[in-house]
């Protein structure tokens, strides 16, 4: 089990010496038990960090969030950048670097695994709670504790962990400057892709039938896109934001504007949204399951990107996030890549 | 509209060093084929985007065809290679969402292919006649 | 209220088929796909549910509207049609009042100053049966401390009380009273000892302890006061920038237009409002490539100021309603009521 206090003590050791400019992390949120993320930027701001099973948040989001700043501020750093990384935002982050969004040298690894247990699942602890939600929650080896107005409570770590986490092989953040936590790569608590494989044992009509229910109840609130740390791209296809408009453009060219997708939250162009999103995180998505998470209207996003990692690594050997020197997957190809599907 | 009078309406990117040319041959060697695929005319297969496809389909395409040059015999290498992995994803992703298997198809024709390109063409039509107009993805407008 | 009567819960059903039989489409809360939504009744409908998850503002405010059609052949001069909206009479039951007051402050944006004929042919023929809140349904509610309660009938037609074996009803517009006359047989009379059950459930129900926004009256104040403070971009660090907390929101209006072709020659399309959010880079863009709220700071700062303090200016009442949702449903946990306080504190 990891001490809190050692986190709070590297963050604050790191900043006093101004090794970092400040330390990305988790604090405790205002309403209920969940933790939001920060930024600390001094050293007696240190003890504020957490950890603890609410961290659900991919902080690498955070990492591409202080990187836009620089570049849109125009200003250089003046010290890396510290984060607390879990074993899934370390992966994103290796990521980001395998696409030279910023150099390692530019980030201090605070490394936290999450051993043998993982993140909590909302939805599943009120289930299990009873609609009192809890207003703390706290790692107990395997398994969880949390306190409810009830009062506190011990909640088995299989049924209440947040499925991204069950599948997890790599709890450990493997890229680090610092780490905390035993390593524990290979454990498996559910087998991967296991809610993929029951998906695609429905046949065509019914994986239809299940998809255009789920593409019709999105509302385009763009969560999905927001929380992923991959999705960094300054304007999205959807935005379609770049053309600027002078007096004398004419009709006929804002009608042919490209528009690949209208902003109406309809099937057909939440569908396109949603499939154009999978295959752009195809071979860059680590499965921190964060878009599925905070998705307002539940749709079950991981199963799109979990079936592109897993084609991936099936059809191409390719592994997201494994390392940093390696090239990106829909850049690179082997000989013996699939092509009987072609004529 | 009715089975006799439903014609499947293909939306084909063709590569302008191979396929593009393949079907130009297929026409000047007055090879017969069905007039159900529009020619978009693109500088590589590798420069199709998945995002062509999609809308392709959203705009109302029954059908479409990526076709490119034989591999090892890209103009600039390697655009072969990465449209072949580029678009198995593709392939992919609309069957797993259940999508038919067969409204979206990939050929490596050559510019000397012309019967080749025809055939395709033929192959596409008949298997998409049977299954009728593609509504899953295609955009509804008043 | 002029109508108060008694429902057995069993003749629920009974009064929603003869609603049905009166002409409105009637709408209750489902579970599907495990999120709470409005969906047509077919037959009964169980109100035992804590919320919606998305406030049910779509049905006079839906998420995509057709204005008009066009078309434009070159030379000739441009032909439009006109898309009148399709508004078959809706009857909503289960509406929490945190939503109805949400319809009151929609009405005032699209109906006070201006005239929406969408929103208005839609509106007129809304209409909603709201569902007092014997327990806060979530913890994360604030409605008493933004001047709501959580038995209130402000925007609702009909007020319904769960009382365990009945509901009261109480009508509180000439549209309630006819829904409710519709199947006057049903009803029973409001006894002394119904009313002093009723008074005590609401009693209590105000009671319930309930999260807070220290100082509503004051915060147009202070967050005018507060509009160049440090703490808007700190609070807003976590903020990802997207569209959960105005969607979901029973207030939130603004909106976007666009033309969607259907043909390019000749040019041919229609004219859509779909739904817009503040916290969408190119909400406020400029069609210079300049945006004036660049920053997630500015983003949030109008989201708040424009519960807290510019509506208010505008309409004398504060458009937030304490329905909790931008709070629970936030993936960063950035919560308004927390927000509005401490810009109140950084202030005073």
């Amino acid at each position: 089990m990891i001490n809190v206090q050692d986190i709070r003590d590297t963050a604050r050791d790191l900043l006093a010496k101004g090794e970092v400019r400040a330390v990305i992390g988790w604090r405790a949120g205002s309403r209920g038990m969940a933790a939001e993320p920060c930024v600390v930027t001094k050293p007696e701001e240190a003890d504020s960090l957490v950890w603890d099973p609410t961290c659900y948040h991919n902080l690498a989001l955070q990492l591409v969030n202080d990187r836009k700043d620089l570049v849109h501020s125009k200003k250089t750093a003046t010290a890396p950048i510290g984060i607390v990384a879990k074993g899934c935002d370390a992966r994103a982050i290796v990521v980001l670097l395998q696409e030279h969004y910023f150099k390692r040298e530019d980030v201090y690894i605070i490394g936290v695994s999450c051993e043998n247990s993982g993140v909590l699942d909302e939805r599943k602890v009120k289930a299990q709670v009873g609609g009192f939600a809890p207003s703390a929650a706290a790692f107990d080896g395997d398994n969880f504790s949390v306190k409810t107005a009830k009062g506190d409570k011990k909640l088995a770590g299989r049924e209440v962990m947040a499925d991204r986490c069950l599948e997890c092989r790599t709890p450990f953040p493997k890229e680090n400057n610092t780490a905390f936590g035993d390593d524990k790569t290979g454990r498996e608590f559910d087998a991967q892709f296991a809610a993929l494989a029951r998906f695609e044992a429905n046949d065509e009509a019914a994986r239809w039938e299940f998809w255009q229910r789920q593409f019709d109840r999105c509302i385009r609130c763009f969560a999905c896109r927001s929380v992923c740390p991959m999705c960094f791209c300054d304007e999205c296809v959807v935005d379609s934001i770049e053309m600027k408009i002078a007096p004398e453009t004419t009709a006929e060219e804002k009608a042919n504007r490209i528009r690949w997708i209208e902003r109406s939250a309809v099937r057909s162009e939440n569908a396109t949204y949603h499939m154009t999103r999978a295959l752009h995180l195809a071979g860059r998505c680590v499965d921190c399951g964060e878009c599925e998470r905070v998705c307002p209207v539940n749709i079950p996003l991981r199963l799109l990107n979990t079936k592109m990692e897993r084609e991936a690594r099936e059809a191409f050997g390719f592994d997201p996030g494994a390392s940093i020197g390696g090239p990106s997957l829909v850049a690179s190809f082997r000989d013996d890549d699939p092509g009987e599907f072609i004529r | 509209m009715s089975e006799q009078t439903y014609e499947p309406k293909i939306v084909a990117f063709l590569c302008k060093w191979c396929s593009s040319a393949g079907s130009d041959l297929a026409g000047v060697s007055r090879i017969q084929y069905p007039a159900n695929a529009t020619p978009i005319q693109v500088p590589c297969s590798g420069s199709v985007s998945p995002m062509y496809i999609l809308s392709a389909l959203k705009k109302g395409a029954d059908g479409v065809l990526v076709s490119g040059c034989h591999i090892g015999d890209c103009h600039y290498l390697e655009g072969n290679y990465l449209a072949r992995r580029k678009l198995h994803l593709v392939k992919e992703l609309l069957q797993f969402v259940g999508i038919e298997e067969n409204r979206f198809r990939m050929s490596w024709v050559s510019a000397a292919e012309g019967a080749k390109f025809a055939e395709v063409v033929k192959e596409f039509v008949d298997d998409l006649r049977p299954m009728g107009p593609q509504e899953k993805l295609k955009a509804k407008r008043a | 209220m002029s109508m108060e009567k008694t429902l057995d819960k069993a003749l629920l059903s009974d009064w929603i088929a003869a609603v049905t039989s009166g002409g409105w489409q009637v709408h209750g809360p489902a579970l599907e796909d495990g999120i709470w939504t409005f969906k047509p009744v077919a037959a009964s409908v169980d109100l035992d549910y804590p919320n919606v998850k998305q406030a049910p503002k779509d049905f006079a405010f839906p998420q995509r509207e057709i204005f008009f059609a066009f078309e434009h052949i070159k030379g000739e001069a441009p032909r439009l049609k006109e898309v009148k909206p399709e508004a078959p009479q809706c009857a909503v039951f289960g509406v929490r009042p945190c939503d109805g007051r949400g319809a009151v402050r929609m009405d005032k944006v699209f109906s006070d100053n201006v005239n929406d004929p969408y929103y208005q042919e839609r509106r007129k023929n809304t209409a909603y049966v709201g569902l007092a809140c014997n327990a806060p349904p979530s913890p994360t509610c604030f409605c008493k401390s933004v001047g709501g309660s959580p038995v209130s009938s402000e925007g609702m037609d009909i007020l319904l009380t769960d009382l365990g074996e009945i509901y009261i009803a109480q009508a509180a517009t000439k549209t309630g009273e006819a829904l409710m006359a519709a199947a006057d047989k049903l009803f029973g009379k409001m006894g002394a000892a119904d009313k002093k059950q009723l008074d005590k459930v609401h009693a209590d129900a105000v009671a319930a302890p309930q999260r807070a926004v220290k100082d509503a009256k004051g915060a147009p104040a202070a967050l005018k006061a507060g509009f160049d403070s440090a703490v808007w971009e700190e609070m807003a660090k976590p903020c990802i920038g997207c569209g959960i907390c105005t969607f979901l929101c029973p207030t939130c209006h603004c909106f976007d237009i666009n033309d969607e072709m259907t043909g390019m020659s000749p040019l041919k399309g229609q004219r859509v409002r779909t739904w817009d959010n503040c916290q969408f880079p190119d909400f406020t863009m400029h069609t210079s490539g300049h945006n004036p709220r660049e920053t997630l700071g500015t983003r949030l700062r109008q989201r708040v100021s424009h519960k807290f303090r510019y509506f208010h200016e505008n309409f004398g009442m504060l458009q937030c309603t304490g329905c909790g949702r931008c709070v629970s449903e936030c993936p960063v946990g950035i919560d308004i009521v927390a927000v509005v306080n401490k810009v109140a504190e950084h202030v005073a």
